[in-house]
């Protein structure tokens, strides 16, 4: 009942939502008269005061200005309700198991637009400029940042293959296909000629990396068909980018001549080439300066967003393919920026990539529909229906030709089930859109439009649906949870090396040979370059093994138990400090029955806390040394934890001073430290500061219990200094480290 | 060939390696020729100081491990038999390995035989158990000389927590082939594609 009834409150706060985007934009139109008669009175006023002062003038305590806010307001209302549709899909679940969101997000484009025309209203149109410098670049930086680089170099050449050949192939068939359909007297369309014909199917043909993305999302398919098809989608736009700019220039010329088509062929290798070398340049630029950014750590996300935006930037410039700039900069800078920034810092850049390609990619979705709406339209039966079956055939004909040719060299065969994986999530999107707006405005500009929208609606709507049964149908391998694990770093390099080895006794300069001297280049020369102090020589697989202890660290922290001792003592050796007490962990006992253990201990003795504490209210203070220090360690590790929790998810603080002292809860568990430095001073308490000030070893604030602290003070003094170097070291793994660290530590730091 | 006295590889033989690995002429010939050039001493067989003689593999942490390999237990000579044996487990695997007679033994290139292989690289004493030790001087030897021991044990520990199944703390045959699940795929997939020449 609960559900239901929630999400028909959801129903309705979404109506309301959308009356108010209507109320707001009948309020656009009537804005003009609004301001009219607030400048009119304005200058009334003013005129007024002018001339004399007799007029009595009432002071405005409430005027209306809604012109100068217009349009960041409008902005912010457009992201408000794309962000209010993600929300509404999934809370209400059930029809977003059918339909895919894309789908779902175009339908509510659609009621928008529809809205805003019926009172009257033009709808706004997808600006090809808002869309290719805003909306576009977001995804395509998350999807190469994060793109997995070990299968796509895999199979980088049936990526290329089907980006490239794959690409021109379907403009030819479609373009030629179309001028034979435009031949028809019956469709009154021979005032297209070939050429536009052809500049339509450089339009209409590239695989759309936003939608591919926005559906194979969902359905959790096997990595390889999901690196396959979404690695085309990114490196055709080479093809397109060169593909369109020659066939509208052909077509503004009317001519097509042999050095045009000899000069394209060089375009394209320009184009893609010198793409890829602006992304790149950018990204060793950025990796260099995130060298240097220990200074001020709470920038560091923002330089690799603006290096990757301004690679994207640079490409355009010069026309040459921004979407692989963007992607050779993400990859080229992100092993060298993850090996230097904080992970505050990661995890910001992290979750702001996640955050602006899931608004712009609803964004674009619902603008779609919009424009759907509103622009102008020739509906031509024949030119569209044609165009659908044609885009459809020329793909499914691609495919299945190149991957007769690529199996050939390919050790792992596509089967007919992968081809028709690849072939159905050939999906068109917005990129298609935005280039057929930019065409010269002309009676076929229209008509292509529409083609187009009714192509991008149609894979969309009928494939984006689809495809999820039938993947189910077909039972194509899903996407393995593959869990990260310690086991399978070792094993996979320890088969690279071998591989190596193998093709060098062979004498055969294969994948392997040439990835182990990239490495080996990698290794001597660019990490010492591009990453600051230590970690340049550290080894991948420390790194790795590093990064996985970290992360259960944090989850320990986060799910506020104590972490495990193995684990701990492995963490402290990792810091290569001479750990005199650390014990060698015992193979005895398994993992679940030590953290069994530790839960038993840590109940037992909380309840001995608590038995402490009501044997204090109750009775004389027999001892009150052991009172006050197990209710002051009690509360301080609630507080501790609280903090942790908050401190790992809250930016750094501004001035980060170097860390002045460990705390540490219970010296039985050499747990947790706590760098006083790290505390959110914002939300200090006041009982927190005492808490804190009361273990500094020199007290700076008096505080109640000045004898009990003194003398646990003392005792505590000589295991704080045992502990003192790993204590720190593990506070350094989870906070920043300043900028001036103590002498007696490495300046290892993890990201 | 020429004017070196080597020996010409003959065809009945290369048909019984043909039969015996499942590699083609063409590749049969091309390996013979590297073979020989390997072969200093020209005296048919390759003895270790030969394959140390590869520059790349010097530098190749696994170099020694990879080179023993290819030598049977307690012989310093590998012959080009013993050669394409060894070099038999990286050939592709075949889709038609159902087909075949059920009684036959299994090719050189099955998956589990190449897992094998790479077991055999592991566990250098032959107890069909990798230890924490084995598993060490692996890992030493693919991170170098800077890493301290104490972290190469936490990583050693930790390997073998994950691994480990039955609690013996070591790395039997079947924990190896599980715990690397998804790397069995790319043994299948990342072998040697010897193209024909």
């Amino acid at each position: 009942m609960a559900p239901l009834r929630r999400s028909s409150t959801l129903r309705l706060t979404g109506l309301l939502c959308l009356s108010f985007l209507v109320f707001f934009s009948r309020g656009f139109a009537s804005h003009d008269v609004v301001s009219e008669k607030s400048s009119g009175t304005i200058q009334e006023d003013s005129h007024s005061q002018a001339n004399s002062t007799a007029h009595k003038k009432t002071f405005p305590v409430l005027s209306f200005n809604y012109e100068h806010v217009r349009t960041p307001f409008e902005i912010s209302l457009w992201i408000l309700l794309a962000l209010f549709m993600k929300l509404g899909f999934h809370i209400i679940p059930t029809v977003s198991h059918i339909v895919p969101e894309s789908c779902l997000l175009i339908f509510v484009g659609l009621l928008v637009g529809g809205i805003i025309k019926a009172t009257g209203e033009q709808p706004p149109v997808l600006d090809s400029n808002l869309f290719f410098l805003y909306l576009l670049p977001p995804i395509i930086l998350d999807a190469g940042y994060f793109l997995p680089m070990r299968s796509f170099t895999e199979n980088i050449g049936t990526i290329l293959m089907f980006a490239v050949v794959g690409t021109l192939w379907n403009v030819f068939f479609i373009g030629g296909m179309m001028y034979a359909v435009c031949q028809i007297d019956a469709a009154e369309l021979a005032h297209v000629d070939l050429l536009s014909c052809l500049l339509f199917g450089s339009i209409i043909s590239a695989v759309d990396p936003v939608s591919v993305l926005a559906v194979f999302e969902e359905i959790h398919i096997n990595e390889l068909l999901h690196i396959l098809v979404f690695g085309e989608s990114l490196l055709n736009d080479a093809v397109t980018v060169v593909l369109y700019h020659l066939f509208k220039e052909f077509a503004h010329e009317q001519t097509i001549t042999v050095t045009g088509a000899i000069l394209g062929v060089i375009s394209f290798f320009v184009v893609s080439l010198g793409g890829v070398m602006v992304g790149v340049i950018y990204g060793i630029v950025g990796a260099f300066t995130s060298r240097f950014t220990s200074y001020s750590r709470v920038i560091e996300p923002l330089f690799v967003f603006l290096y990757s935006y301004m690679a994207y930037l640079s490409a355009e410039i010069f026309h040459l393919s921004g979407i692989m700039s963007l992607i050779a900069c993400g990859v080229i800078m992100r092993p060298y920026v993850e090996a230097n920034i904080s992970h505050k810092s990661y995890t910001t850049v992290k979750y702001f990539l996640k955050m602006w390609s899931s608004v712009s990619d609803t964004l674009i979705f619902i603008f779609l529909g919009v424009s759907t709406v509103a622009g102008p339209h020739t509906w031509n039966w024949i030119f569209v229906i044609f165009t659908v079956i044609f885009c459809l055939v020329s793909r499914v004909l691609g495919v299945i030709g190149l991957t007769a040719f690529i199996n050939k060299f390919r050790i792992v065969k596509l089967t007919k089930k992968d081809q028709f994986i690849i072939a159905y999530g050939g999906l068109r999107g917005a990129i298609a859109f935005s280039l057929g707006f930019l065409l010269d405005n002309d009676e076929i500009k229209n008509l292509f439009l529409t083609a187009i929208i009714t192509v991008i609606f149609f894979t969309v709507f009928v494939q984006g649906m689809t495809i999820r049964p039938l993947v189910e149908l077909l039972a194509v391998k899903k996407k393995k949870e593959s869990k990260e694990s310690i086991n399978e770093e070792i094993h996979t390099q320890f088969l690279d090396h071998l591989l190596t080895g193998i093709e060098d006794i062979c004498g055969h300069y294969g994948h392997h040979h040439w990835k182990d001297k990239l490495n080996r280049f990698n290794k001597t020369y660019v990490k010492r370059w591009l990453i600051a102090g230590e970690r340049s020589t550290e080894p991948q697989l420390i790194s790795f093994y590093n990064k996985m202890e970290l992360k259960q660290a944090m989850m320990m922290v986060e799910s506020g138990s104590a972490a495990k001792l193995p684990t701990i003592v492995s963490t402290v050796s990792i810091r290569n400090v001479p750990t005199k007490g650390a014990p060698k962990p015992s193979r005895a006992i398994s993992k679940s029955r030590e953290e069994e253990i530790r839960r038993l201990l840590r109940a037992n003795l909380q309840k001995t806390r608590q038995r402490l504490r009501s044997y204090s209210r109750y009775e004389l203070l027999n001892d009150p040394l052991e009172d006050n220090i197990s209710e002051a360690r009690f509360r301080k590790q609630r507080e501790m934890e609280r903090r942790m929790s908050h401190y790992l998810t809250v930016p750094a603080n501004r001035q980060e001073t170097p860390p002045v002292r460990k705390v540490f809860f219970q010296p039985e568990h050499k747990v947790y430290t706590y760098d006083d430095s790290e505390s959110p001073r914002g939300r200090a308490s006041p009982s927190c500061a005492d808490d804190v000030s009361e273990l500094k070893e020199t007290p700076e604030k008096p505080d109640q219990s000045s004898t009990p602290r003194a003398n646990r003070d003392a005792e505590l003094k000589p295991k704080e200094q045992d502990d003192q170097g790993d204590q720190l070291k593990v506070s350094r793994c989870l906070s920043d480290p300043g900028p001036n660290p103590e002498d007696d530590e490495d300046s290892t730091f993890l990201p | 060939m020429g004017s070196r006295a080597s020996r010409l590889l003959r065809e009945e033989e290369i048909e019984e390696i043909k039969k015996e690995t499942g590699f083609s002429h063409s590749q049969i010939t091309r390996l013979y020729s590297r073979f020989t050039s390997l072969d200093k001493g020209e005296n048919g067989t390759l003895s270790r100081e030969d394959f140390q003689r590869i520059p790349e593999l010097a530098i190749n942490p696994l170099g020694d491990r990879i080179i023993n390999a290819f030598f049977p237990e307690g012989e310093d000579q590998v012959n080009f038999r013993g050669f394409m044996r060894t070099l038999a487990h990286f050939r592709p695997i075949e889709d038609n390995e159902k087909n075949k007679n059920p009684s036959a033994t299994e090719p050189l290139n099955s998956r589990t035989n190449k897992l094998l292989f790479a077991f055999r690289l592991y566990d250098l004493d032959r107890d069909d158990k990798i230890s924490r030790d084995e598993l060490l001087q692996v890992l030493r030897m693919m991170v170098g000389v800077n890493i301290s021991d104490e972290q190469l044990g936490s990583i050693a520990d930790r390997t073998i927590q994950e691994a480990d199944t039955n609690g013996d703390s070591c790395i039997s045959f079947n924990e190896f082939i599980k715990a690397s699940f998804v790397v069995n795929i790319h043994i299948c997939t990342v072998v040697l594609v010897l193209v024909n020449i």
